[in-house]
């Protein structure tokens, strides 16, 4: 028997394990408790098929059926498959990705739904390491759609690697089980972590005076202008804005199915960011204070295990009285920027690093 | 003493040789750059082989500029409007008739255009760095004049990289270095 003595004293044991937790950094999450009363506990939900954003292949089917499955293991009763098939036929409803005043009144008159679960997929990958990215918010339905909770998740399978990598993910189904059943609790309110997760500034920063922090603002976020190489980066950079500006408390943010109704009702085309002709009609249909529009120059996940994601936007806020930007930033940012001690801090995702930065952002309206 | 003169006389063709003007800023002595409020970026001419960078250094430049709070920058979206009412053929060198239709447009004070003329690595045998080299004008809006003009370069091949390697500064760091640079000159 050896003595109390060994190679390894049992302090170097514990300290080895705790460098080898540090090593594996927290996925990123970003959950948000709205209107608690509308939120999915008792009511029927009409969860939509999923929103592609992630430009390639995935299993939506799988993926829906899932995230359903999870909802109802959480107590949430959900519109039978059949009668949200008949409804949307009836309805002609192509667009999963936001609800229009229309769509929203009908679900509520025609199914009893009482709200609408949209999901957007932002990235799916199954090759090692397997990474997902998911949004999904409950938005009311009558005759005034609003958000109620909106949620997010983004996971890699080395995010946790922990030690002589014990802890990486390399099936895809468990990383998507993961993710899914953490979407599902966080949004029926049964996971009670609501953790903030890592928060990046931005490079720059300009806030006029006109914003008081005492008052409640109406907010439409636009598409913003995607000149990255990422399909759909502008899409899943306005859905980052939605999350975190729902989240701070300060905004009610218009639901972007209504923004997109209006802006094919009206043809407005954005070529290059909003001019103020589109402003000014979108500030007169929408009867928002402010307008959320942007542009992203960089949206990119690393290639396989190496490498770091990189987000490079800028977003401006234009002001309904003054038609003048009261709020602008720019960020630039990699995955690896916060890294200082093996792979600590380290985002994995482009969508966990857009959360990110872009709460960095939003929390600048507090200070 | 005849040496002593002449030490004098070489130490003050020296110093002399330092007093040059400075010649990458050129500022129009009568111009009032107070009344400038709003200004509009225009999409900046790209002498590079890095497509997406004259629209990068563009959102960095626009965002860095409205940060200072010295004046105000009209949006992308209005001032892509302003080019499309103006029928600007090539918005990166507009001619001045369709500068002062634009500005009219868009109700701008003054126009900046500029020019990538350098963004990405360089390589000078073994060693290889980022570098950024740029330039700014900005046109008075009623006349089409050039009241202001600025260049920088940033980042390139020091002594460090050649001894040591290590590919330079981050571009994101040396652009930003750049465009921070130029608004001083425009502020100073």
């Amino acid at each position: 028997m050896t003595s109390s003595r060994s190679f390894f004293s049992r302090g170097t044991v514990i300290l080895l394990i705790g460098l080898s937790n540090l090593a594996g950094c927290a996925p990123s999450r970003t959950v948000f408790a709205g209107d608690a009363a509308a939120a999915a506990g008792s009511a029927v939900v009409a969860v939509l098929p999923v929103d592609n954003l992630s430009g390639g292949t995935a299993p939506l089917k799988v993926l829906r059926q899932e995230l359903i499955d999870r909802l109802k293991e959480n107590g949430t009763t959900v519109l039978p498959d059949a009668e949200l098939d008949t409804f949307m036929s009836r309805h002609r409803v192509r667009y999963v990705g936001g609800v229009d005043r229309g769509t929203s009144e009908a679900f509520r008159s025609e199914t009893g739904a009482s709200a609408v679960l949209v999901t957007s997929l932002e990235l799916y990958n199954e090759s090692f390491p397997p990474r997902i990215a998911l949004t999904a918010r409950l938005v009311a339905t009558g005759g005034d759609p609003r958000i109620i909770r909106m949620e997010s998740t983004a996971m890699a399978g080395d995010d946790r690697p922990g030690i002589l990598g014990l802890g990486l993910v390399r099936d895809p189904r468990v990383l998507r089980a993961k993710a899914v059943n953490r979407l599902a609790d966080a949004l029926t309110g049964r996971d009670a972590g609501t953790g903030e997760g890592t928060t990046m500034r931005p490079e720059s920063l300009y806030r006029s005076r006109v914003l008081d922090p005492a008052r409640r603002y109406s907010v439409a976020v636009m598409p913003f202008h995607n000149t990255s190489d990422r399909k759909h980066a502008g899409e899943i950079l306005a859905l980052h804005f939605i999350r975190e500006l729902t989240r701070f408390g300060m905004f009610d943010v218009i639901e972007p199915g209504v923004v997109r109704d209006d802006l094919l009702r009206y043809r407005i085309i954005m070529e290059d960011g909003v001019s103020m002709a589109d402003a000014e009609v979108m500030f007169k249909m929408l009867q928002a204070d402010f307008l959320l529009s942007g542009n992203v120059n960089d949206f990119e996940d690393r290639q396989g295990s190496s490498g770091a994601p990189k987000v490079d936007f800028s977003a401006q806020l234009l002001e309904q009285k003054s038609r003048k930007v009261a709020w602008g930033m720019d960020s630039r940012h990699t995955g690896d920027d916060r890294t200082w001690f093996f792979d600590v801090g380290k985002v994995n995702t482009a969508s966990g690093l857009a959360a990110a930065t872009v709460r960095g952002a939003i929390e600048s309206f507090g200070k | 003493m005849t040496c002593f003169r002449k030490a004098v006389a070489a130490l003050m063709l020296f110093m002399m040789a330092g007093c040059t003007s400075n010649l990458d800023l050129y500022r129009d002595g009568n111009m009032d750059f107070g009344a400038v409020h709003n200004v509009a970026i225009m999409p900046l001419a790209n002498l590079t082989r890095e497509s997406p960078a004259a629209d990068r250094v563009r959102d960095i430049f626009a965002s860095m500029l409205l940060a200072t709070g010295g004046v105000y920058v009209i949006p992308p979206g209005e001032v892509a409007r302003g080019i499309s009412r103006a029928g600007i053929s090539n918005p990166a060198t507009p001619s001045t008739e369709e500068l002062v239709k634009m500005a009219g447009i868009i109700k701008a004070d003054a126009i900046i255009t500029g020019t990538i003329r350098e963004y990405g690595e360089v390589r000078s045998g073994t060693a290889s760095a980022n570098v950024i080299s740029l330039s700014f004008s900005m046109l008075e809006a009623q006349t089409g004049k050039a009241v202001w003009s600025a260049s920088t370069t940033r980042g390139g091949i020091g002594i460090f990289e050649r001894l040591f390697g290590g590919g330079g500064e981050p571009m994101n760091d040396i652009t930003e270095k750049a465009v921070d640079d130029v608004i001083k000159k425009l502020f100073q």
